[in-house]
């Protein structure tokens, strides 16, 4: 039996029609169609023709085989039931990331929001106040949990922190902050920063590193020699991490027992 | 057995900042740099070419333009968006002044110098008017497309031409508005996918603009029609900065190739009376991009990304033909970057950011004059004191014995206790230092480490008393008749009892500790001082000035000595008086009372005062006489100086450890 190369993007109208359960008596036309519905460039048409003619190899002499209609109607069944298979089972793979996806967002919101004793304590206590700058709310929460946890102690660096302060509603739809209290970088000057490396280091400007400029005249030399290689500081990084925590815990077992 | 024992230290990385803007003011003949880090130096020009005073660096500030106004004030202005005005006395920073206008690129001062033109990152170009004490912001010209990077003035004070990206606008200044638009193109004679960058533009005062841009072009418009006249393809490369003559017959524009190009005005034959501008000298004196030209009536200025600072006299200004009109490069610092604890053999090394101890390496084997010896203890490095804040390293000391080290930034005072158990370091800071003591210019231990000297900017000397874990203030010596003269060199005697301190200009004072009174002053002499050393026995205090002329002052009696009058009279060789760089550090020998070392970048000298003074025609650096030569000739070329230039590039304090065998 001749294998059919299923030909979807070319012949889409044939693709469907095989799908298509309310037309069983053209399956026939839809295979032939197959067959038959190549287009008549010749680029298109000769790997089909290569392909036929590898698969009769064996049976250049003989006639093309019989097929009868139960058996190509089987054959086109199982096909379109295949086809359905997978785009059932993709759609439902879909479902179940969507599904997965919304779950990891409610519990990372659920994560960021403050625990229930500090809020509690937050709303009942309005006479504290924190000045929050936006993405340090982290770093608040751990100064009030500081706070609680030395009660007895003073840590004035906390201390010095905590200024003045709104009250934390529900609604958090504003937010003041101490401009001394950014970072002392400013999105302007980052842009115009940027500008001027892109101008002068950037692609399209005719510069390259120490190494490629020496390694390209070694290269054009008549006695042609290595290329440069500088010294390679990230070389190694792990066994000089193993070393230095070696050394770390060797010098305290060596102060331990020199004490004793 | 060699007579020292000579560590050469090759672990200090000093990595220096590429220059940015360059600014020449013509009445005082000095030069202002200003560094990536925000460093901003001051050369004086006329005194050897000097590093007088520096304002230190700060993280956010990114310096693109320096300009010079009337009446010596220096401003600059940055990516931060500030005009920031600078006190040459106070050496501090007068106040910033926020522009409004996003980053600043460019500013240029008028030609009466009583107005200021800021180009912003929006397109706008602000006019501001300087009063005596601040500048005022006066009004905004028309608002232009994109970010305005390069400024100028006409010479009478009427136009402005602004360089842009892809375009060049002329306004006029009376009524704010832009007359012409002068599109430039992309590539010389082609098209490019990349923007063109005018990098400078300089306007003449017959209403010729000249522009430089990023496409390798220099070219001449004619502002009264907006058109171009030449166009002169000079590098491959971005054309990154052009300054021209205050006679507007030649200017100079330098490349990111690292070449300088000379453009003069000729007359275009022999005799005729039509002149026209021909490019006629290249330079290369720099490896990397020229950012920042300038040029004074007699030479060509050049810096960039490469950190050289280079001076470039033409020959046909300058008057008379000596060694003055010799190329001058400036790479290595003007001061002390390096000190030293002798007791413990400790360095500490100052970098903008941070602070490294390190320990000497120590040998046990001897061997003749000359031979290198091998180590049998490696240097070691201790500890790295990194600073907290933005702002950058202004001096730093470590005491005699290296139980204290400190460090002074622009705003605060850093001391701290080093302890050493067994094989441990451990450091302790000191809290709460008083607020008088911020922006130190200079820190100096006394040699029994129980005194802190520091001499802070606004010319004031304080003495500190160091106890086990705290200190005590002792006593503030304030500058005389209300001048504010910032003391920029220090030195103690070893025996504790005076303190000698150096300002820009007025002199040297020496002040009695014991007695906390100012004992004398060393009459002023019109070059700076670049070292100052107390002798230890003798009490002599031994001067060096930017000049290369050492005076030897004897502080009990008041008086220079008999051996400072003999050289003064007679006069220094020419040799030693053509050096390039200037003395940075000066130290004695303990045993020896008539030995006096000193160093510069390129050689160390002992001068013996003992052995006859060189006159021009003996040999300067005359190395040692062969064995077999007879007494007489030996004692006939021996003079007192005696300079080693083997141990080049020496940035290191020279201290004479106390000798343990």
């Amino acid at each position: 039996m001749v294998q059919l190369r299923p030909r979807v993007s070319r012949t889409p109208a044939s693709a469907s029609a095989m799908v298509d359960e309310g037309q069983p008596a053209s399956e026939e036309e839809a295979e032939h169609g197959l067959l038959l519905g190549q287009p008549s460039s010749g680029a298109a048409a000769e790997p089909l023709q290569d392909d036929e003619e590898g698969d009769s190899e064996f049976d250049e002499d003989e006639a093309p085989e019989e097929l009868t209609f139960a058996s190509a109607q089987a054959e086109a069944r199982e096909e379109e039931r295949r086809v359905r298979e997978t785009v059932r089972r993709d759609k439902a793979l879909l479902k179940e990331k969507r599904k997965r996806r919304e779950e990891l967002f409610i519990e990372q919101k659920k994560r960021k929001l403050l625990p229930d004793t500090v809020l509690e304590k937050l709303t009942t206590a309005p006479q504290t106040t924190i000045k929050k700058s936006p993405g340090k709310l982290k770093e608040v929460i751990l100064q009030k949990k500081n706070e609680e946890c030395e009660k007895g102690s003073d840590s004035k660096k906390t201390k010095e922190k905590v200024q003045k302060v709104q009250s934390v509603g529900h609604n958090k739809s504003y937010l003041a902050v101490r401009l001394k209290d950014q970072d002392l970088r400013d999105s302007r000057q980052e842009a115009a920063k940027a500008f001027i490396q892109n101008c002068l280091y950037g692609p399209g400007t005719n510069r390259t590193t120490v190494n490629k400029f020496l390694s390209l005249d070694n290269k054009r030399l008549p006695v042609k020699k290595a290329a440069a290689q500088f010294l390679n500081n990230a070389w190694g990084t792990q066994r000089k991490q193993n070393a230095k925590r070696f050394k770390r815990r060797w010098m305290v077992r060596r102060m331990k027992t020199s004490k004793k | 057995m060699g007579e020292f024992k000579v560590h050469r230290v090759r672990f200090f990385n000093y990595v220096p900042s590429g220059i940015r803007c360059v600014a020449y003011n013509n009445q005082s003949n000095r030069l202002a740099v200003s560094r990536t880090d925000g460093t901003v130096e001051i050369y004086n020009l006329s005194a050897n070419y000097f590093q007088e005073k520096f304002f230190p660096g700060h993280e956010s500030r990114a310096t693109e333009a320096l300009c010079w106004a009337k009446g010596q004030r220096l401003f600059s202005a940055g990516l931060n968006g500030e005009i920031i005005e600078y006190d040459l006395q106070a050496l501090n920073i007068k106040y910033a002044m926020d522009a409004f206008g996003g980053p600043i690129w460019s500013m240029a001062a008028s030609p009466s110098g009583s107005q200021l033109l800021a180009g912003c990152e929006d397109g706008s170009v602000k006019l501001f008017q300087i009063t005596p004490d601040k500048i005022q912001f006066e009004r905004n010209f028309d608002r232009q497309k994109s970010r305005i990077l390069s400024l100028s003035w006409r010479p009478s004070g009427t136009h402005i031409a602004a360089g842009s990206i892809d375009y060049i606008s002329v306004f006029d200044v009376k009524s704010g508005s832009a007359i012409h638009k002068m599109l430039v193109d992309r590539q010389y004679m082609g098209v490019s996918k990349r923007k063109c960058i005018i990098w400078g533009v300089a306007f003449l005062s017959d209403g010729t603009v000249i522009s430089v841009d990023s496409a390798g072009k220099v070219q001449f418009w004619d502002s009264a029609t907006g058109t171009l006249v030449k166009n002169h393809l000079v590098a491959n490369a971005d054309v990154q900065s052009i300054a021209v003559s205050d006679q507007e017959d030649s200017f100079v524009v330098g490349t990111a190739e690292g070449t300088v190009f000379h453009f003069q005005l000729v007359s275009v034959t022999s005799n005729s009376s039509e002149k026209q501008w021909v490019r006629t000298k290249p330079f290369q004196h720099h490896t990397h991009d020229v950012r920042a030209v300038a040029h004074s009536p007699t030479a060509l200025i050049s810096g960039g990304t490469d950190t050289h600072l280079v001076i470039r006299p033409l020959m046909e200004k300058v008057e008379v033909k000596n060694y003055d009109a010799a190329l001058r490069k400036i790479t290595f610092p003007h001061r002390r970057l390096i000190s030293c604890s002798k007791k413990k053999q400790l360095l500490l090394f100052q970098f903008a950011h941070h602070l490294e101890l390190w320990q000497l390496g120590s040998t046990v084997a001897t061997g003749k004059n000359g031979d290198t010896l091998p180590l049998s203890k490696d240097a070691d490095h201790l500890l790295h004191l990194k600073t907290k804040g933005p702002e950058n390293i202004i001096c730093s000391c470590i005491s005699p014995c290296g139980s204290w080290i400190a460090y002074s930034t622009a705003s605060r005072f850093f001391l701290y206790r080093l302890s050493y158990e067994r094989d441990n370091i451990s450091l302790q800071r000191v809290s709460k230092m008083p607020a008088f003591l911020r922006s130190a210019l200079q820190i100096l231990f006394s040699e029994d480490s129980a005194k802190l000297f520091v001499a802070s900017n606004q010319g004031s000397l304080h003495i500190i008393r160091l106890l086990e874990g705290s200190f005590k203030h002792l006593h503030t010596f304030q500058p005389q008749s209300g001048t504010v003269e910032s003391m920029c060199l220090l030195a103690v005697s070893p025996d504790g009892n005076w303190l000698a301190a150096s300002g820009t200009s007025a002199g040297v004072h020496v002040y009695n500790v014991k007695n906390l009174k100012l004992h004398c002053t060393v009459p002023a002499y019109n070059f700076p001082v670049t070292a100052l050393a107390i002798a230890p026995s003798t009490n002599n205090l031994v001067i060096a000035h930017s000049d290369q002329q050492v005076f030897e002052y004897s502080i009990p009696d008041k008086q220079y000595t008999e051996w400072s009058r003999t050289i003064q009279k007679q006069g220094f060789h020419h040799l030693w008086l053509q050096r390039d760089t200037p003395i940075t550090h000066i130290s004695f020998h303990l045993k020896r009372p008539m030995h006096i070392l000193l160093h510069d970048a390129y050689m160390f000298c002992i001068i013996d005062k003992s052995l006859p003074l060189p006159n021009d025609k003996t040999l300067l650096y005359n190395p040692l006489p062969p064995k077999n030569e007879s007494d007489v000739i030996r004692r006939r070329t021996a003079h007192a100086f005696k300079i080693s230039k083997i141990y080049k590039i020496s940035l290191s304090t020279v201290s004479r450890f106390p000798r343990t065998t």
